[in-house]
């Protein structure tokens, strides 16, 4: 049965595509998401100062001594900087595990056994989709209370429904399919028929979702703690450091900076994201040969 | 349209929960200190609003005050929830519309072009320009352009919708551009006008990218089918093998897109909103987010939720509309 | 209808691919032309030729005369002048062929109006007469009508109608029948002959089935691998084939009066690629008759009592 699934998997994929290590988008992305995952790691060891220290003089302009400068307490921009993608990026891949674990078990669910669970679990989505991602971020926030452990917890409320839909989708359409009728008629137990024939065909696109909603979770938790609903002062984290060069304008270095980080691990998961999709639909892809 | 029903009878509930969350003293907030301390005021103001009675019949208070259009009163303006939406809500529409209708009319042109010119240079060029444009944080654009725009080279105005002291036009939509079209006040209007450019242009920049992805891949996914071929083989010109084949038959995926930009810019208000010192519904819902002014949390929430059905509903229609395979009901 | 040397080369990723490699023939005045070949024999490429609808970047090489001009050197207005009046093109799917959102006397009256120059009414009443023609029932309503309100049969004859409305002399049905219903296949071939008749119509039917081909086409020519490798009358060739490629597509047609047990043909390998192509005759590698010069030299196609053939063998000469 499985090799029926990776048949089908296969054919879908229509013509060929060239390989993912000869698209110079993927490439560009995969190596600066992998670049910021090493500094998140290894920031106490690339990180030239303490990045809580207020230490130095205060609003100094990027010089040989503070790469990005100084801020108005006098930290030193760069180390604040590195050490933001410690807060980030592993708590942007977190939330974001959950979240399609989350949506991905619920659509499954729903997709499969179909009828009330289905219908229920539908409307509870729907009722979540009504509510723009920043408003109903906001309100969880002010509900749980501020900090960037409840900001992330009000990312995965908001960013669960998309999965539930997407997988129910998949699990209705590969469901339909007779090859999966036909592993039911012989008898194969409910959670076999799933695990080896629908997961195989919702892993690809679900794992496309995921990777550009990576870019939407970095981006959604830099603007809490911008707004100051997440990362709480003193914390070094980019949202809020951007929240701190809005007030101090002049001296641009303190918010351009962080804002700069943000773009380019955004950017970096677009850019997989992007050619992850073109490898599962070559139809519309940006590079890949046609029929 | 049942389905529609549930969804706003399931909006109220949910909003209602939240506000049951809220950790906040409402009797405190409300009444101020010395009366707090006198148990008759606290429980003259718990009677009225029903907090003394259980949760089921607290929710059927709160539906009976919306259906009548009372939706409280703010605990940080102290006026009517609605009065203040009445207030707030015009800026952001006004902001809203003109950055919607530029995201519009670029990002579906940029699409096209890439889809006509696919795997071409300016196709290449596009996609690494919106995957850009999607990538940038909306606060941080915001904060660029302010810098640039108004720091810097001092083209634009800063802050708020018109100049500090200046009075907007007579009210008629609340929009003051088309206000002061409507009463003929040109100096005006070109002041409101200068105002919105900069916030416009930022909200508009995320939207124009997404557009711009999703328009490329709505017309790709139509230009392979068999009936653009067969309507060039009927010798019909270019020009309207594109306007009545092709982008017909990608307009429904197209406002689709058009339902989520939506979404985008209200999310994008509030970013915007903030630093542009914009007093729309953005600022008011992260004020009051961040105050836990209960009846306001409820109040924007619900308002949102709302217009979102509602773009929804007539997204669908418009569905209906352009394509007649969906008619049917 | 004259084609000589018809060239097509399209470009891939890996250089430039030819997919239509020297094709001739000729298609006379109310006859039904037949072109079979299985999928990537360059059948339906070398008719995209003809109209100008090959993808951007395909190189075209040949002449094919067509009311005194060569359509392969025609650009622009004037080669969609030719291609929307003087052509009709049906194509295989009718579920994909019409626009699903434009009426159907849209899509009959638009050209009409811009070829011909008829007027809102005129064309109207045309296209009812088209429709009527086609044996679609109440014409006048259907012009207000969506294609999907019909079923695959009634919009293949729709499509018909569309290649007819401007009164072509040639109407290309490019595997029209295909994605039918054998039942709705019968009423559609009918149809194209009698239009044939009736119009003085000549029609080029490509299919890969040729139980299809018998029964319309008048002289069929068979296509492997971006060449013709026989061509001929119907009944000679159908019944008399001379070249390995045509006898084995006969032998794998499943013979309804066989008896049970008789097992299924098929044709060992597959065609090959573009980017492939064996040295020698094309066939080659799957032809039982092969001999030594095959694997060399590629086989002209030449006249041979009665018909044209490509092939150093001719193993069936005598039958």
């Amino acid at each position: 049965m499985s090799t029926l699934a990776f048949r089908m998997r296969a054919r879908r994929r229509g013509g060929r595509t060239r390989p993912a290590w000869r698209q110079p988008l993927a490439v560009a992305g995969g190596v600066i998401a992998v670049a910021w995952l090493l500094v998140a790691i290894f920031a106490p060891f690339i990180a030239p100062y303490d990045p809580l220290a207020q230490t130095f003089v205060a609003a100094q302009s990027p010089s040989s001594a503070h790469l990005f400068g100084t801020d108005e307490l006098g930290r030193d921009v760069l180390s604040r900087v590195i050490y933001g993608a410690r807060v980030s990026v592993p708590i942007a891949l977190l939330l974001v595990s959950l979240a399609a674990l989350i949506g991905g078990l619920v659509g499954a669910l729903a997709g499969y056994f179909r009828g009330i669970v289905d219908g229920l679990s539908m409307r509870v989505v729907d009722l979540f989709f009504a509510f723009p991602a920043i408003i109903l971020a906001m309100v969880v926030a002010a509900v749980l209370g501020r900090g960037l452990r409840n900001a992330a917890l009000a990312i995965v409320v908001v960013a669960w429904p998309a999965y539930a839909r997407v997988v129910r989708g998949l699990v209705l359409s590969v469901g339909d399919t007779e090859y999966v009728e036909s592993a039911r008629l012989l008898g194969a137990s409910a959670r076999r028929t799933l695990f080896r024939d629908v997961l195989p065909n919702v892993a690809g696109p679900v794992f496309v979702l995921a990777t550009l909603d990576l870019a939407s979770a970095i981006l959604l938790l830099a603007g809490l703690s911008f707004l100051g609903l997440g990362a709480q002062p003193p914390q070094a984290e980019w949202g809020s450091m951007v929240a701190d060069g809005a007030q101090y304008f002049q001296w641009w270095w303190i918010g351009t900076f962080p804002g700069l980080a943000i773009f380019t691990a955004v950017l970096a998961f677009n850019f997989l994201g992007d050619s992850l999709r073109d490898f599962f639909d070559p139809q519309t892809s940006w590079g890949g040969d046609e029929r | 349209m049942a389905a529609l029903v549930l969804l706003a009878v399931g909006i109220t509930l949910v909003v209602f929960v939240l506000t049951q969350l809220v950790p906040s003293n409402a009797v405190a907030t409300n009444l101020g200190e010395q009366a707090s301390a006198d148990p008759a005021a606290v429980a003259a103001f718990k009677a009225h609003y029903g907090l003394d009675k259980p949760l089921p019949v607290r929710y059927w208070l709160y539906l009976q005050h919306l259906v009548q259009g009372d939706l409280g009163q703010s605990s940080l303006t102290h006026d009517a929830v609605t009065h203040d939406l009445g207030q707030f809500i015009p800026a952001t529409a006004e902001l809203a519309l003109y950055s919607v209708v530029i995201a519009a009319f670029f990002g579906i042109t940029f699409g096209v072009i890439a889809a006509m010119r696919r795997n071409r240079p300016t196709d290449h060029v596009l996609r690494v320009v919106s995957l850009g444009g999607i990538s940038m944080p909306t606060f941080w654009i915001a904060l660029v352009a302010l810098y640039l725009g108004f720091f810097k080279l001092g083209w634009f105005p800063g802050a708020d919708r018109l100049d500090p002291g200046v009075l907007p036009p007579p009210h008629k939509t609340g929009l003051y551009t088309i206000d002061a079209l409507l009463a003929g006040q040109w100096a005006l209007f070109g002041q409101a006008l200068h105002h919105l450019v900069l916030p416009a242009l930022v909200l508009a920049a995320f939207n124009v990218s997404l557009l711009t992805r999703y328009t490329r891949s709505a017309v790709l996914e139509v230009v392979g089918n068999d009936y653009v071929r067969a309507a060039r083989a009927k010798g019909l010109p270019e020009r309207v093998v594109v306007r009545r084949y092709i982008l017909r038959a990608a307009l429904p995926a197209v406002i689709t897109v058009l339902g989520l930009v939506f979404a985008n810019v209200l999310t994008g208000a509030v970013l915007v909103e903030k630093i542009f010192s914009w007093p729309g519904i953005g600022q008011y819902a992260y004020q009051a987010a961040v105050n836990l002014d209960v009846p306001a949390i409820a109040g924007v929430s619900l308002f949102v939720a709302v217009v979102y059905i509602t773009v929804n509903f007539i997204v669908d229609i418009l569905y209906g509309v352009i394509d007649p395979r969906i008619r049917v009901r | 209808m004259e084609v000589e040397g018809l060239r097509v080369r399209l470009p891939t990723p890996r250089g430039f691919a030819t997919v239509v490699d020297g094709i001739d023939y000729d298609v006379e005045p109310a006859q039904v032309f037949g072109v079979a070949g299985e999928s990537g024999s360059g059948k339906t490429m070398s008719m995209l030729a003809l109209l100008g609808l090959l993808p951007a970047g395909a190189i075209v090489e040949g002449r094919a005369a067509f009311g005194g001009q060569d359509l392969l050197r025609l650009k622009g207005n004037d080669l969609r002048a030719v291609s929307g009046r003087d052509i009709g093109m049906v194509f295989q799917d009718p579920m994909t062929s019409l626009h699903p959102m434009l009426t159907i006397g849209q899509q009959l009256t638009e050209h009409m109006r811009r070829h011909l120059g008829l007027s809102r009414r005129a064309a109207d009443d045309r296209a009812a007469e088209l429709l009527d023609q086609v044996r679609i029932p109440g014409p006048r309503s259907a012009l207000h009508a969506y294609p999907h309100q019909f079923s695959g049969g009634m919009r293949q004859r729709i499509a018909i109608a569309i290649a007819l409305a401007c009164g072509p002399r040639l109407l290309i049905a490019d595997e029209p029948t295909t994605a039918l219903d054998v039942t709705v296949q019968a009423g559609i071939l009918r149809l194209l002959d009698r239009l044939r008749r009736e119009r003085d119509l000549s029609v080029v039917l490509i299919t890969h089935d040729l139980a299809v081909m018998s029964s319309i086409a008048d002289r069929i020519s068979i296509f492997y691998a971006g060449q013709v490798v026989e061509s001929g009358r119907r009944d000679e060739l159908l019944r008399h084939p001379r070249h390995p490629y045509t006898r084995a597509l006969l032998d794998a047609l499943p013979h309804p009066e066989a008896a049970r047990d008789t097992p299924l043909v098929a044709i060992k390998g597959a065609p090959p690629s573009p980017q492939q192509i064996p040295d020698g005759c094309r066939y080659h590698p799957r032809c039982p008759y092969a001999i030594e010069i095959c694997t060399t030299d590629d086989p002209p196609l030449v006249p041979v009592g009665g018909r044209r053939l490509a092939c150093h063998v001719d193993p069936f000469r005598h039958e």
